[in-house]
């Protein structure tokens, strides 16, 4: 697991982590795949109510990072905490939702069994599947194909499933890696749209991007590069800081500060 | 037709099978495979069937003919010759499965034989005298076997001592597999087989795809355990292993008159079993194949030893001593054995608890092996 855990200096557990409203915590987070580090002593804290986005360029860490998090692999050093509780996270599992970057969804059911099957991983009863689903098709606009299998869909409707299926249990934090990579302009409108209603519902939102224009949309960006966070801010604190408009030149003048 | 393109496409199918070594690997090694363990495997004539004599044969004052006889089969290596002085235990241990047949020469057995010489020579009259063999011919090869055997070596003793013939006839009674034909041997095969091929193909096949698409890593980000995960498609492949050998046997009762003898449901049962071994052991073989292509590599590699050597089509007898240790090691055949048992011999769960539990063990094995290797992550 986490052998080499940080001697780091660090609150106590209950307030490093738990009930204060860091509903993401991460310290000294480290993940290395042989000679590779993907993530190194990556430090976060998100806020609740938060739309949060890691951005960087692919292989910069930032689907590690998710990984880790999600308990999907295990940290070569750091602590991390979800909701207050370390990762890998039990019994908060629950309240947590996570989109993988694959489309991830079983192309040889239909939407609604699809929708079906994770709500059972999450020991939904009948009830409240059938409202969440309602709502959910809603939200996603497949209302009227919920019937229909999934590979018979559009890549953008599959993406929009996607979704509906790490929102299925209504969780208080999702985890959404690259939700809007391969997704026409139109669509990720819509995409956004989205989080902001979760965002007014007051749930927390991570997730990752290598577009950086729309990371503008995030409350705070935290910018990743080979592995390691070398800015985070508000979107308009990294330009104000800067002195750049874009976030891209944003991300390349601090790579330039990095690497000088 | 353009050559130039043709030659292309070509190229790119060749080096796309240079860039993937496995599978460069396996259509090299994969020929040498099969004709290796057909070879050693269609080369193997039966041998080693255990048998009991029950010589009573009180000899005359010339000798014993049973004793000739007993020397002759010891001298080849078809049958492995056990002995009781007892008729009912001869019997029982047909019974219980230890031996395939009981010979059995009667007391006057010597004596029969002289006289039914002395009347061929005078021109008389006389019964031949009797070896009996009681067997079991639920396996149609190892009954053929056996009664041939005998033939040979009462021929052979005949011609080779007495220089006479017809004084002697094997009467052959069976206690298992009173009517049994090849397709009553068949049936439990190819029962078991396609209950393990099905289920490990369908399970490979979906799990390189739920690693490939990440709905495993989606599965495991929810409260799901990987205990959860794994029992759950080994209950759905159990059951698509039990509709299929509801279906075998059906088609085998209704088309081919196949009769079973013993408790259907016990042959359900180790099915059952042995689907859920084989989705466990489909699993496994998903996590070293990176793609749907070289999971089905594996399916040759699995395949051709349980057709050969798990006594699916050829008795175990039949299987070559080199390789007689790997069948002890394939699922199957303690499947078809104990399907063979239920439906021809009637045997019940009494009789067949060992294959059950070895069965039950592989079942096992696999699933929590499968939950370990998902639970271990880098």
């Amino acid at each position: 697991m986490m052998e080499e855990r940080k001697t780091k200096d660090f609150p106590r557990s209950d307030s490093a982590s738990g009930s204060s409203d860091q509903v993401v915590r991460t310290i000294g987070l480290s993940k290395s795949f042989g000679e590779v580090r993907a993530v190194a002593d990556l430090d976060l804290s998100i806020p609740r109510g938060c739309v949060y986005g890691l951005i960087g360029p692919n292989g910069s860490g930032k689907t590690s990072t998710i990984r880790i998090l999600n308990g999907l692999i295990r940290a070569n050093a750091g602590r991390a905490w979800l909701l207050g509780e370390e990762v890998p996270v039990h019994v908060n599992i629950c309240r947590i939702g996570y989109m993988p970057q694959e489309m991830a969804i079983y192309a040889e059911l239909t939407v609604l069994e699809n929708l079906e099957l994770f709500a059972g991983m999450y020991s939904l009863n009948k009830e409240s599947l059938a409202q969440r689903a309602d709502a959910l098709l809603d939200m996603i606009d497949l209302t009227e194909r919920s019937d229909s299998l999934v590979s018979t869909l559009s890549g953008g409707m599959k993406h929009r499933v996607s979704l509906a299926c790490a929102l299925v249990h209504d969780p208080e934090l999702v985890f959404l890696d690259e939700p809007t990579v391969g997704v026409d302009p139109e669509l990720r409108m819509g995409f956004w749209d989205h989080f902001s209603d979760l965002k007014r519902a007051g749930k927390t939102i991570v997730l990752t991007t290598h577009y950086m224009d729309e990371a503008v949309r995030c409350d705070r960006v935290g910018m990743m590069r080979l592995g390691r966070m070398i800015a985070e801010d508000t979107p308009r604190g990294l330009m104000e800081s800067t002195g750049e408009t874009h976030l891209e030149d944003v991300f390349l003048h601090k790579a330039r500060e990095g690497s000088a | 037709m353009n050559l130039v393109r043709a030659y292309a496409i070509a190229l790119k199918t060749l080096r796309s099978l240079k860039h993937d070594r496995r599978t460069a690997g396996f259509l090299v090694l994969m020929p040498l495979f099969m004709i290796a363990i057909f070879g050693y495997t269609f080369g193997g004539d039966i041998k080693d069937v255990d048998v009991v004599v029950v010589d009573l044969d009180a000899g005359s004052a010339n000798g014993s003919v049973a004793a000739l006889i007993r020397e002759d089969l010891a001298g080849r290596d078809v049958l492995r010759i056990g002995t009781s002085e007892d008729r009912d235990e001869g019997m029982n241990a047909v019974k219980d499965g230890e031996a395939w047949a009981a010979i059995i020469f009667a007391p006057e057995f010597t004596v029969r034989v002289e006289e039914a010489i002395e009347a061929s020579r005078t021109g008389s009259s006389a019964a031949p005298a009797t070896v009996e063999v009681h067997i079991d011919a639920s396996n149609p090869n190892i009954a053929q076997a056996v009664v041939a055997e005998l033939q040979t070596a009462v021929q052979a003793v005949l011609v080779g001592y007495y220089g006479a013939n017809p004084a002697i006839t094997v009467s052959e009674d069976r206690i298992y597999g009173e009517d049994a034909e090849f397709i009553d041997f068949f049936a439990p095969g190819v029962m078991g087989l396609a209950a393990m091929m099905i289920t490990f193909m369908l399970s490979i096949i979906s799990f390189v795809r739920e690693r490939s698409t990440g709905t495993l890593d989606r599965l495991l980000a929810t409260p799901a355990t990987e205990g959860e995960i794994v029992g759950g498609y080994a209950l759905a492949f159990g059951l698509v292993a039990l509709v299929q050998s509801a279906v075998i046997l059906a088609a085998a009762m209704l088309l081919f008159q196949v009769s079973i003898a013993g408790n259907a449901l016990l042959v359900l049962l180790t099915i059952f079993l042995l689907g859920i071994g084989s989705q466990g052991l489909g699993f496994l073989l998903s996590s070293i194949a990176k793609n749907e292509f070289q999971a089905v590599q594996f399916t040759p590699l699995i395949l051709f030893p349980s057709i050969l050597l798990a006594g699916v089509f050829w008795p175990l007898e039949a299987v070559p001593d080199l390789l007689r240790p790997v069948s002890d090691f394939i699922p199957l055949t303690y499947a078809v054995d104990a399907c063979r048992s239920v439906m021809i011999r009637g045997w019940d769960a009494g009789e067949i608890w060992p294959q059950l539990v070895v069965l039950a063990g592989f079942a096992a094995g696999t699933l929590l092996l499968s939950a370990y290797s998902l639970k271990k992550r880098g």
